[in-house]
């Protein structure tokens, strides 16, 4: 991996350390007197040496996480520590299969696109798991309303009786109003007003008794299953549960065929839970957040920390809880675990940073992300008592405690190549 | 070892310099100018770009020549793109065909910057008569197309084969005809349910701008205009019309444009971080909504009370490029619609006494208008339909043939399958025969205009033609014939087997009546040809 003649520069270490410096080269010696006059015009401007202090910049590629990254807080502290990281943002699985030529540090929201960018690294790597933070599915009052009605989610209840912000969904339940069928029929009359629905269409279930109309189906959008942790996250834990809460993959292992084939069935049954919603859209949580976002999408595919930061920053701005956007909470549940992960020396500098400093860490609670502390058992503590503290209802835990966990790699790569038809990932030539 | 000594002298000249211009400027950055590939749509961003370079050194220089797939982007591995960025009206088609090139063409970075939902403006006459035959009031894409088939409603609508806004148009319109409330799939779009939509449009552009000067100019040649709302809202503002169009938000939902902005120059990161800050800062957006009526994608700019509406529900896109392509293909020159021909053989056969030839009856009064379903405001017959009645038994009842013109057309076709008497046969191949006859004529007549035969039978042939004789004859008439499938509609006891058969051997396709209804399987097969 060569480095940058801009990193020798700002990072004397480097130089020292491989063998370059012989005697300055001709090009040196003719830029030192452009070199003084630069220094004096800074010493006259008043930047006194700021080019000197050793601020560096990371270029670095992440997913949703860089909403930690772009914080302006956050920003601010890592310029105390002299590093000013460059963000190119795209899906994490995207960032997985792409070259990651020229880049410092790569944050993937989840483990499956970390562990693919970890087995492409020849050398051993620093990286740091700062936080967790659950899948969810971030939808709208009505909307939620409605499942309670088809009884496939469960309001959790309000401290004070108001109204709530967080429901249980009963996964298993939700998918048979995914799939596009009603009990194995394309039509029905769903909710006995003596008219034919489509299957499971938001109207269908009653959504249009309150006023209003939705002749869409039940659809969960996502980002690119191709690209997205998120997305193939989602697939792992429709996999999880069609395959009767047991992890795919991990059934006839003495027989290869036999277990490439189950994994073939299974995904070809989670397919058209993600093919009916048609095009896949990015930036699920920038739309569902947005001021149209309940026209774009009545259920979408987020992160807890997203819908969090968003409440903390709703009740910082108006001194209540956006009751409107209300969370679903999936049981089984699957929890995300992004890695940062350092790819040149310069990023290692930023993975001890996030590792040791708690400034930073405390940061991300306030961001919405469940934190690990040394000496602790869970992640949750800290983050629901800033929650309790600034106003905003702390999501319980679920009774259910069933953890769908992510199947081998080599298992999910293959579930979502299948449903995603993805195109195949590029190798960096050594 | 002589490059990274010479890279290090070249890294410490172009630091140094860079130290010292930053040291001279406010900002920090150096004046750039980038070219920018844009949607037409965009031209009204124009005014903004001024104030975009004063506060960012960024000059954007706007050409207007961006397609819907974005045709030539990216380049291939390699080569530069001549065009630093694009700004378009919406990415899908752009990211479909990617998806398509299997990793061939890596995906550039995009960034949502407006919102609009691509929607219907009324005149205040057409909207009080499509309010009044709407379910409760509420208009949908099925409504306009129902109006548009029977010639009360007249629209205009921008070229799908030359502008993204007409191609959202039309895949809005393509979903709610399908009617399955999700994302269109390759079997919805195999046969083409908006000839009766079509068959009202009168006013065509090559852009939504020259749309909109089109209607302000002559707004005589139409009573709705399918369009952005944000262009719709600009038109009304302009004052050039007399009295202002209502914006409809179709109650079967949108597609919903963002006007993303691409970097095609993965060079030139840094600019496009500072021109999407400025244009996503609260200020901008603000000024972008007061400006072209697209609504803000920043959270913290409260929309004024026009863009305050609801915009309805956001209809998925399809997953596939074939699919949109193919709707375009199928909805063709909007300037040059013909409507199509079909032949309709129906069996009068005595077992069709009672409650089958009520069934007919209700199938064809249907499909004149009486069947108020969203798909069947779709599927109806309308303006400038050639429809041809044939009743036959052991040999032809009756033969009518109308050019729909107005309601009392359609009332004297309902006439004849109403009315009329049965007969004791059943010569089925002669009744094809006798079709394919009257088709080839027609194709002779006219050739852009496609013909199709429905033959409908609930029973066995039993005298006339044998099969083989037909299939004899058909191969006789020639590339004509060719050109006319013939589509089968099973009812009660009729030889599914032979139907199948006539289908296949003509490209058509056999429907089974009995899996749903009469009625059903007429609208299933209309436009499959």
């Amino acid at each position: 991996m060569s480095h940058s003649a801009r990193a020798a520069i700002e990072e004397p270490r480097l130089s020292t350390r491989q063998v370059r410096r012989r005697r300055a080269p001709r090009h040196v010696v003719v830029a030192l007197p452009i070199a003084l006059a630069g220094l004096i015009a800074l010493l006259i401007s008043g930047n006194t040496l700021r080019p000197f202090e050793r601020i560096i910049t990371l270029e670095a590629r992440m997913a949703s996480k860089s909403d930690f990254f772009k914080d302006p807080e956050v920003r601010r502290l890592l310029l105390g520590h002299g590093i000013r990281v460059d963000i190119r943002r795209l899906g994490s699985r995207g960032i997985a299969t792409q070259s990651l030529t020229g880049t410092d540090v790569v944050f993937p929201s989840g483990q499956p696109a970390a562990k693919i960018i970890l087995d492409r690294q020849d050398h051993s790597v620093r990286s740091v798991r700062p936080f967790v933070t659950p899948l969810v599915l971030g939808t709208f009052r009505d909307y939620a309303d409605t499942l309670v009605k088809a009884k496939v989610a469960t309001p959790q209840r309000a401290p004070g009786g108001g109204p709530t912000l967080y429901y249980d969904l009963d996964m298993p339940a939700f998918m048979g109003l995914l799939d596009g069928t009603h009990a194995g029929r394309g039509a029905a009359d769903q909710d006995g007003d003596g008219r034919t629905e489509g299957a499971d269409t938001w109207n269908g279930i009653g959504f249009d008794s309150r006023g209003r109309s939705n002749s869409g189906r039940v659809l969960v959008r996502t980002s690119n299953v191709c690209e997205s942790n998120a997305a193939g996250t989602y697939l792992s834990l429709l996999a999880f549960v069609v395959n009767r809460n047991t992890t795919p993959g991990t059934e006839n292992v003495n027989d290869p065929r036999l277990a490439q084939e189950a994994v073939t069935d299974l995904a070809a049954r989670i397919k058209p839970l993600i093919s009916l919603q048609g095009m896949w859209a990015d930036e699920q949580a920038d739309s569902y957040l947005s001021d149209l976002g309940e026209s774009i999408a009545p259920v979408s595919l987020i992160y807890e920390h997203q819908y969090l930061s968003h409440q903390i920053a709703h009740h910082d701005r108006t001194g209540e809880q956006d009751t409107d956007r209300v969370l679903l909470y999936p049981t089984p549940y699957a929890l995300t675990e992004p890695q940062l992960i350092s790819l040149t020396d310069r990023g290692d500098r930023l993975v001890r940073l996030i590792q040791e400093d708690e400034e930073l860490r405390d940061r991300a609670i306030e961001l919405g992300f469940r934190v690990r502390f040394s000496g602790e058992d869970g992640t949750s503590e800290r983050l629901n008592a800033y929650l309790g503290d600034h106003g905003i209802q702390v999501p319980a835990a679920n009774p259910d405690q069933t953890k769908s966990y992510e199947p081998g790699l080599e298992v999910l790569e293959r579930i979502i190549d299948y449903v995603g038809t993805c195109p195949p990932p590029v190798q960096d030539t050594p | 070892m002589r490059r990274p000594a010479a890279a290090l002298g070249a890294g410490l000249v172009l630091a140094l310099l860079a130290t010292l211009t930053s040291a001279c400027t406010q900002d920090g950055g150096e004046h750039i100018t980038l070219r920018v590939l844009a949607s037409p749509e965009l031209a009204d961003v124009e005014p903004l770009l001024g104030e975009l370079e004063e506060d960012t050194g960024v000059e954007l220089k706007l050409e207007y020549t961006a397609t819907a797939e974005l045709e030539g982007q990216p380049p291939a591995a390699g080569r530069k793109s001549a065009h630093a960025l694009a700004w378009l009206a919406s990415d899908r088609s752009f990211l479909l065909r990617l998806q398509d090139s299997a990793g061939g063409l890596v995906r550039p970075e995009s960034t949502s910057i407006m919102r609009s939902p691509v929607v219907v403006g009324l005149t205040p006459g057409a909207a009080r008569d499509l309010r009044g035959r709407a379910p409760g009031g509420r208009i949908s894409w099925a409504d306009l197309a129902d109006a548009a088939a029977d010639g009360t409603v007249r629209f205009g609508m921008a070229d799908p084969r030359r502008s993204d806004t007409g191609r959202a148009a039309l895949v809005g319109v393509a979903t709610a005809a399908a009617g399955t409330g999700s994302a269109l799939r390759e079997e919805d779009v195999s046969c083409d349910r908006l000839r009766g939509f079509r068959s009202g449009q009168t006013l065509t552009a090559p852009g939504s701008r020259e749309l909109t000067d089109a209607y302000a100019e002559r707004p005589e040649a139409a009573d709705a205009l399918i369009a952005h709302e944000a262009e719709l809202l600009s038109l009304n503002a302009s004052g050039r019309l007399r009295e202002p169009l209502e914006i409809v938000h179709p109650d079967d939902g949108m597609v919903l444009s963002d006007f993303p902005l691409l970097l095609l120059d993965p060079g030139e990161r840094e600019a496009y971080g500072k021109v999407v800050d400025w244009l996503q800062s609260a200020d901008t957006q603000r000024e972008l909504m007061r400006r072209t009526h697209r609504r803000p994608v920043s959270q913290d700019v409260e929309p004024t009370a026009e863009l305050r509406t609801s915009v309805g529900n956001a209809l998925s896109f399809p997953d596939r490029l074939s699919i949109v392509r193919r709707l375009v293909d199928d909805y063709g020159d909007p300037v040059h619609t013909t409507g199509d021909q079909v032949v309709f053989l129906l069996d009068f056969s005595t077992s069709m006494r009672g409650e089958r030839i009520a069934a007919l009856r209700a199938a064809f009064a249907g499909l004149s208008g009486a069947d108020r379903t969203s798909t069947g405001k779709f599927a109806r017959f309308y303006r400038g339909e050639r429809l041809t009645v044939v009743r036959f038994g052991g040999s032809v009842l009756q033969e009518r043939t109308v050019t729909v013109r107005s309601d009392a057309d359609l009332k004297s076709l309902d006439r004849i399958v109403a009315g009329g008497g049965f007969d004791d046969a059943t010569a089925l191949w002669s009744a094809l025969d006798r079709g394919y006859r009257i088709a080839t004529d027609a194709v002779r007549a006219a050739p852009e205009r496609p013909v199709a035969i429905v033959l409908m039978t609930d029973g066995e042939n039993n005298t006339g033609l044998s099969y083989a004789e037909f299939l004899r004859r058909h191969g006789r008439l020639g590339s004509a014939a060719d050109a006319v499938p013939t589509f089968t509609v099973q009812f009660g006891e009729a030889d599914a087997g032979a139907l199948k058969r006539a289908a296949a051997a003509t490209g058509g396709r056999m429907v089974d009546a009995g899996l749903s209804s009469l009625t059903d399987a007429f609208k299933e097969i209309r436009g499959c040809h």
